[in-house]
């Protein structure tokens, strides 16, 4: 696939789109990887995977694009998902060990230096617990835990450990992130003083998953690891003792941005929400959520919605309004703006520095009339930052930059806990139908 | 998973079924399952969403003769999956029903067992999350290499970046529906289908393909 410097075009992100540009025979492509991969460990980080689901494939494949990193076992109590593990990474070169318990994978692979957690959430604390303590540097996908005494644990682990624990808020490592808080709203100060955020989750509906009968998990080690059954593995995201549900799954990830650009964590969390769709599910399904911040430029306050039995509204974004301008941010570029309010000083400075991009469609039509009783459209913009990476492979790359010495972590233990902790919140304001106040105690694990 | 939402118009789902004369090829498919964060999709001739599946009329004598039959692959080792997942009638996305083949192009095919006239097919990647499969090429032929008298079928791949030629069709985002595609009336033993990636990774999943057509030998 051609690609150009103005498309975020996905064969950019992969060895493939590599390998497809570097070799032309499908037959020595096949082999490339492999001999690229294969030789040696040497200064090589040894890693293991423990957790190969969903997330934990997308975090693999991440994984695979970023050099000196040498895969020394998987861990995952899904047969399944254990062979998947172990078979992408043979086929990338390397030759791991397959373990269903993290107990024994820690007992035998004596010379990891990190792992990557991708386990469900009421896992994350235990795992990331027993590595720090082995003495291994940690990456655990987000939300830290299902509960806020779990993830407060693991702050605390790593604080005895002295290892390294990154938490998976993948967007802090993004440069279309990091290019709209660093230079967008702290330098150029675009949207003037930010009085109000809207962030929104919302997906189609989406049955529970399944699993083929000839795949099933036997009963025994279901229950082992804390499943009720297959169905209950399978959908762990929505059962109150293994999950924070979607406020917690999905939501995590935009109000971590709100905290991040804000600096600071609300002073009370709001909330409305109901287990109103689906039969089979505990968690609420739709949640409503408005957080109120008290920041150097004034009160802030930000409203979130997760929803899950509908699309609208073009999917997942946050939104930063200011009175002289907005941005609008989101993983999927192109629904990523900056507009202009009329009322805002001269942007041509930002334009002319490329802070900002005139939108193709920036200005509106002249022939367009506006009835005086409305606000006239507003001039949008691009940031000209692109992501040529998949989503999770720089904040993974801060990892492991981190565990060599080269960085600092992006959002580690402490930082992610002081976010996460007004998330934990939206589900107790929910169930409480009130307000719930937050003191700055409890930022800090 | 058992459930369905759509039956085909007189059911040709299933091998067994005959399709009577004149009646349109409608696939039957799953629910909707949503999982993980979707990768952005950014391709220049990337379809419009929510484009209607061409109407294929077909004769008496027409069935699923894809149902059952043997299936090999470009890929000794598929990183997950078993090649006969791809034949069996089931179209759910989940883990567990899919087969996943490596990086780069590669290609799946099956044997129909006689030449056979082929009026449409019906093609399932992996849909649980959106994504298009890159250069997706099928074709049709009488060569189980695949080496000559080749028919396209179907040919995405718009800078014949496979090089097997530039093809005309659109990119489209996979979904629980699968995609038709009209088979042209082409004849051979064996259908051929290739992809080479896809915009969430650079892995080639296979769920089910279909091929409604009769034999003519």
């Amino acid at each position: 696939m051609k690609t150009t410097l103005s498309e975020l075009d996905s064969s950019h992100w992969s060895r493939r789109g590599f390998l497809k540009t570097g070799f032309t025979a499908g037959g020595m492509v096949l082999a490339a990887p492999t001999i690229l991969k294969a030789q040696g460990t040497g200064n090589k980080l040894n890693v293991a995977l423990i957790g190969v689901g969903s997330q934990g494939r997308v975090l693999l494949d991440s994984l695979l694009n970023i050099e000196g990193l040498h895969f020394q076992a998987v861990c995952d109590i899904w047969e399944l998902s254990r062979r998947y593990g172990v078979n992408r990474l043979k086929k990338a070169g390397f030759d791991p060990n397959g373990y269903e318990d993290i107990e024994d994978l820690l007992a035998n692979e004596k010379d990891l230096d990190a792992v990557i957690i991708a386990t469900p959430d009421f896992w994350h604390a235990p795992h990331t617990n027993m590595c720090l303590k082995a003495g291994l540097h940690v990456y655990c996908e987000k939300m830290m835990a299902h509960t806020i005494e779990a993830a407060s644990s693991m702050v605390v682990a790593q604080r005895a450990s002295g290892k390294l624990l990154q938490i998976g808020h993948q967007r802090r490592s993004n440069p279309r992130y990091q290019h709209a808080l660093n230079n967008i709203i702290n330098k150029a100060q675009i949207p003037g003083r930010i009085t109000n955020i809207n962030g929104q989750w919302n997906r189609a509906v989406s049955e529970d998953l399944g699993s083929p009968p000839r795949y099933a998990i036997p009963p025994a080690t279901l229950k082992r690891y804390g499943f009720k059954d297959m169905h209950q593995f399978r959908n762990w995201r929505w059962f109150r003792d293994l999950s924070g549900g979607p406020i917690s799954d999905l939501g995590a990830h935009q109000i971590d941005i709100f905290n991040w650009f804000l600096g600071t964590g609300p002073k009370s969390v709001m909330a409305s929400g109901g287990s109103d769709y689906y039969d089979t599910r505990e968690w609420y399904d739709n949640v409503m959520a408005i957080f109120e911040y008290d920041t150097a430029q004034g009160p802030v306050r930000a409203s979130y919605q997760v929803l899950t039995t509908t699309s609208a509204g073009g999917g997942y974004f946050e939104q930063f309004m200011g009175d002289e301008g907005s941005v609008k941010i989101s993983e999927n570029p192109k629904l990523t703006k900056v507009y202009r309010e009329d009322r805002a000083p001269d942007w041509d400075k930002w334009i002319d520095l490329k802070y900002l991009l005139q939108s193709e469609a920036a200005y509106p039509a002249e022939n367009t009339t506006v009835d005086v009783r409305e606000t006239a459209p507003l001039v949008a913009f691009d940031l000209p930052v692109v992501l040529n990476k998949p989503l999770h492979q720089p904040h993974l790359e801060n990892f492991f930059g981190a565990v060599k010495g080269e960085n600092k972590l992006n959002c580690d233990g402490e930082h992610a806990f002081a976010s996460e902790a007004a998330i934990f919140k939206v589900n107790t304001a929910v169930a409480a139908r009130a307000t719930i106040d937050m003191k700055p105690s409890d930022f800090i694990a | 998973m058992k459930t369905r939402f759509l039956s085909l118009i007189l059911a040709c789902s299933v091998s067994s079924v005959l399709v009577a004369e004149d009646t349109v090829i409608t696939l039957e498919f799953p629910p909707p399952k949503v999982t993980s964060t979707p990768a952005p999709i950014n391709l220049p001739h990337l379809e419009l969403p929510n484009k209607k599946p061409p109407v294929i009329k077909v004769p008496t004598g027409v069935t699923n003769v894809a149902a059952g039959k043997t299936v090999t692959s470009s890929d000794e080792w598929p990183i997950i999956g078993e090649l006969d997942m791809i034949t069996d009638g089931d179209k759910e996305s989940e883990d567990g029903y899919y087969v996943e083949l490596g990086e780069m192009q590669q290609w799946v095919q099956v044997d129909l067992e006689t030449k056979t006239e082929i009026y449409g097919i019906g093609l399932w990647h992996y849909h649980a999350q959106p994504r298009a499969y890159l250069d997706v090429i099928i074709q049709v032929s009488d060569d189980p290499e695949f080496k000559s008298g080749n028919t396209t079928v179907f040919n995405n791949d718009h800078d014949d970046s496979s090089k097997m030629g530039r093809g005309s069709d659109p990119a489209y985002v996979e979904k629980n529906h699968g995609r038709l595609i009209p088979g042209k009336k082409a004849t051979g033993r064996y259908v051929r289908f290739y992809s080479d990636g896809n915009t969430s990774d650079g892995l080639n999943q296979y769920i089910e393909v279909e091929v409604f057509g009769r034999s003519v030998e």
